[in-house]
């Protein structure tokens, strides 16, 4: 169905796409597997039509594509589903389909799409309701809006981007069902991910990248774990973490009834109370949105508690602003290293400092010592490793991972008593997750105490000590790792009530 | 975080708020020498532009420029007036540049520059009791807290009610420059006068001057101070440190625990300060006294000199001086070959639109 054949592309002295030849045949799902940064997104934009190749021919159906603008690959049959929706909010399911979709024409006849929304989602299992506004739907509806855009505009070869980053496993296992179905149909899928168990579940072939080129291909039935990770970082990396078990120390950080109402105000927490101890791992699982940036915004003193109180080694902190906090022992690594935990046109020292700028050693009656800054960063990029032109180097100019580097050295470098983590691994290459891991790890055995946010139930499961769900701003009773059940959690995370009430309170 | 929370903030456009927005934000991502080459090329560009217009009305563009440039350095009498003409394009240029950096779109120079002059105008007028040096400290003092309380003023409106610093600025600027009509046709005008404007203040508050002869008043050394102080302010203290964080990323300073209100209102004030004294060295040092219209778009000529200056207050300096020059050159060269003077006012404003769309291209060819 589908042929690439020596595609290159490079953008300046960057080499994006080496040579690389890609077939998907007629009802085959096909795995593109590697590290950020690897080719992928390159070469589906090429694909796409997005941008151009510079050299290489792609042929689909039997037609050539040369110079294709994306209008004219989805005329062709090409439909991508990307990793951030193109959906209007605002609007139904039928006027999303519609938008910007020519079969709609001039008058608009919704009930007719309705109709066709109704027949193609009930071919596919995608169980959705054409009226219904997208902006109230969960992330996997919406996913599957897409879905049914792209086959209603008669999409042959299906290219989703990391489908599943932001689904719960329930969700996850919806969407497999859909791909198998769309399969069966005789549509061509490739299917973009890092995550290695998923692409052995789902795919028919896999295709793993590496530094912009195709460094292995196997057929999912033959091909193992250690394998495919092994082809796409170069060296073994799924060595089993070592997890030693502690007896954890008495409880350092106590969180009674916290509540947070938003500036619209919605209810965003919904009296959590748990208590974290010292040298242990509080990992909580949960869907994103539901709740869990609130809670470490609160805990971290950037949003404000509306209720409730937090107390940190016998401080009250519940109204103590974000330095103070900070100097009392709580660290955090927020999820978004873009925006919020990084200054990408910053230098790398001046990063190194960003929470604690205002105090000795860096600066004293409002005047900035930059020698602090560059001994602070000289001493912290050996220490982490961090590999940066310099200290004076821009953040942006660093990898994602060295990035985030430096955000784990600024905020674990000072050995917290506290430390909350969100996603501290989203959008890492395995290697660098692997980094960031160990270093959680070498602070619980120290003594500090972690609550672990996540939308990853694997990392949940892995890293915590006692585990919790999050959903919709309520937490769950934490429970030691020997005694979860993975289903259940799963379950948790999806919104299904079980035994355990989801809305039961403190540890 | 959302997906939707993390895709915020990137895609704004449209409003021409946000567009200023918009082009302040790549000029903080760009970096020193590159934007300086940039810089110069568009002005290559645009006095190359402006010379095929004068050749178009068939004049020697060659000549003209000549005798541009003549009209600025052909005497030290010439010089000293180029240099008082910049003067308060790099005094306001660099308050609007530090504004700039925080992301806070500061346009309210104009208005600054006006209620300063004001401030400055009264105490030069009623504190004849005290000596020259007080009398013009004191004056200077009055235009610099005048101008900042105008501009403490749209900053507490934009964080006390929520109005766009943007719009603000902007509209206090036609309120300020209408402050000086108001008090030129009042109590502080010159009785008998067919113009609006003050009496002619007492020799002793005029600004001292720099070079016996000339017009030069000590203003350009106020300017180079303000440069300075721009300059350490920004990289050197922890008051600059929370401007670039601010500026940079808004998430980022909250983070990182900075008050983002104190922040705004601080350069805010700092910046209307800066405008303010220049508008009270225009009213000390140029006129003598304070006459309606004084002030030609200083305030927005302000804008476009930090803008051209990539918003780092170092090259206020040399931006603001190219400013000033071409205006205190153009009409030598209306004189000498006939090109009519107003002929400066497209290189400023090609200048500045070159600057712009060369910081455009580079930031897209950094973004792929």
């Amino acid at each position: 169905m589908l042929e690439m054949r020596g595609i290159c592309k490079s953008y300046g002295s960057v080499r994006a796409n080496r040579g690389i030849d890609l077939d998907v045949p007629a009802g085959r799902i096909v795995g593109l597997l590697g590290e950020n940064g690897s080719g992928k997104s390159t070469l589906m934009k090429v694909l796409f039509g997005i941008v151009a190749a510079d050299a290489g021919t792609i042929v689909f159906n039997g037609k050539a594509f040369a110079a294709h603008s994306p209008r004219a690959a989805i005329a062709a049959g090409l439909g991508m589903i990307h990793q951030h929706f193109t959906l209007v909010d605002a609007m139904t399911v039928t006027e999303n389909v519609m938008l910007g979709w020519d079969h709609a024409g001039y008058w608009l006849r919704p009930r007719e799409i309705a109709g066709l929304i109704e027949t193609t989602s009930r071919t596919y299992g995608l169980e959705i309701e054409p009226g219904s506004i997208v902006g109230d739907l969960p992330h996997g509806q919406r996913q599957r809006v897409e879905i049914v855009k792209a086959i209603l505009r008669g999409a042959e070869l299906l290219i989703l981007d990391e489908p599943t980053s932001n689904l719960s496993p329930p969700e996850i296992r919806g969407l497999f069902n859909v791909m198998r179905r769309l399969r069966e149909q005789g549509r061509g899928i490739i299917f973009i991910s890092h995550k290695l168990d998923e692409v052995l579940e789902i795919c028919d072939d896999i295709v793993v990248l590496r530094d912009g080129e195709v460094t292995g291909r196997r057929a999912a039935s033959g091909a193992t774990k250690s394998d495919l990770a092994r082809m796409m970082v170069g060296r073994d990396v799924t060595a089993a973490i070592d997890k030693a078990e502690r007896t954890p120390g008495g409880a350092i950080l106590n969180v009674v009834k916290l509540s947070h109402r938003d500036e619209k105000g919605m209810d965003r927490l919904h009296e959590i109370s748990f208590s974290l101890r010292a040298g242990e791992i509080l990992a909580v699982a949960g869907v994103d949105g539901n709740g869990q940036s609130d809670l470490a915004d609160v805990l971290a003193g950037l949003r404000v508690a509306t209720d409730g109180g937090v107390d940190l080694n016998g401080l009250d902190i519940t109204h103590v602003s974000a330095a103070e906090r900070l100097a009392a022992g709580l660290s955090y690594i927020p999820v978004d290293r873009a925006t919020t935990s990084l200054v990408p046109a910053m230098s790398v020292a001046d990063n190194l400092a960003l929470r604690e700028f205002d105090r000795a050693p860096f600066s004293r009656r409002g005047w900035l010592h930059r020698d602090a800054f560059q001994a602070r960063a000289a001493q912290r990029i050996g220490e982490f490793g961090i590999r940066a032109a310099g200290p004076d180097a821009p953040a942006r100019t660093l990898s994602g991972g060295n990035q985030q580097k430096i955000v784990v050295a600024r905020e674990i470098g000072r050995r917290p008593k506290v430390l909350i983590a969100f996603q501290p691994t989203w959008g890492l290459d395995p290697g660098a997750t692997r980094f960031v891991i160990d270093q959680l790890m070498a602070l619980r055995d120290a003594g500090g105490a972690i609550l672990y946010l996540s939308s990853s139930l694997d990392e949940v499961l892995v890293l915590g000590d006692r585990i919790a769900v999050m959903y919709r701003g309520r937490l769950s009773r934490p429970v030691p790792r020997a005694a979860a059940d993975t289903t259940e959690i799963g379950l948790m995370m999806a919104g299904t009530r079980t035994k355990s009430d989801v809305g039961g309170q403190s540890a | 975080m959302t997906t939707a929370e993390r895709n915020t903030g990137d895609s704004k456009s449209g409003s021409p708020a946000a567009m200023l927005d918009h082009t302040v934000r790549l000029l903080t991502a760009s970096d020193g020498l590159r934007t300086f080459l940039l810089a110069c090329a568009a002005i290559g560009l645009a006095l190359a532009v402006t010379g095929l217009l004068i050749l178009v009305a068939g004049k020697n563009p060659i000549a003209a420029y000549w005798a541009l440039i003549k009209g600025v350095t052909g005497t030290t009498g010439r010089f000293a007036f180029a240099l008082n003409k910049s003067t308060p394009y790099i005094l306001a240029g660099v308050g609007v540049a530090l504004c700039f950096r925080a992301k806070v779109i500061n346009i309210g120079a104009e208005g600054q520059i006006a209620v300063g002059a004001i401030a400055a105008t009264w105490i030069a007028l009623n504190m004849l009791a005290l000596p020259p040096v007080l009398q013009v400290t004191l004056a200077l003092a009055a235009g610099a807290t005048g101008g900042a309380a105008w501009s403490a003023l749209a900053a507490i409106i934009r964080l006390k009610r929520g109005v766009h610093e943007v719009l603000c600025t902007l509209l206090l600027n036609f309120v300020g420059v209408l402050l000086v009509s108001e008090a030129l046709h009042g109590r502080m005008g010159e009785a008998g006068a067919g113009f609006p404007q003050s009496p002619l203040l007492e020799r002793s508050a005029w600004l001292p001057n720099l070079l016996p002869d000339t017009d030069l008043h000590i203003g350009i050394v106020f300017a180079i101070l303000a440069v300075i102080g721009g300059y350490i302010l920004l990289w050197r203290t922890t008051f600059g440190f929370r401007l670039r964080v601010m500026g940079a990323s808004p998430k980022a300073a909250n983070y990182a625990g900075i008050a983002a209100p104190r922040c705004m209102l601080g350069v805010m004030t700092l910046a209307g300060a800066l405008a303010g004294f220049a508008g009270s060295i225009e009213v000390l040092g140029v006129h003598y006294r304070l006459i309606e219209g004084f002030s030609a778009g200083f305030g927005f000529n302000a804008v476009a000199v930090a803008l051209i200056a990539s918003i780092n207050p170092i090259a206020v300096f040399p931006a603001g001086l190219f400013f000033g020059f071409l205006e205190a050159g153009a009409l030598a060269m209306q004189r000498e070959v006939g090109v009519p003077s107003s002929l400066v006012f497209v290189i400023q404003g090609l200048t500045m639109v070159f600057v712009l769309c060369a910081i455009g291209i580079g930031a897209r060819a950094q973004r792929v």
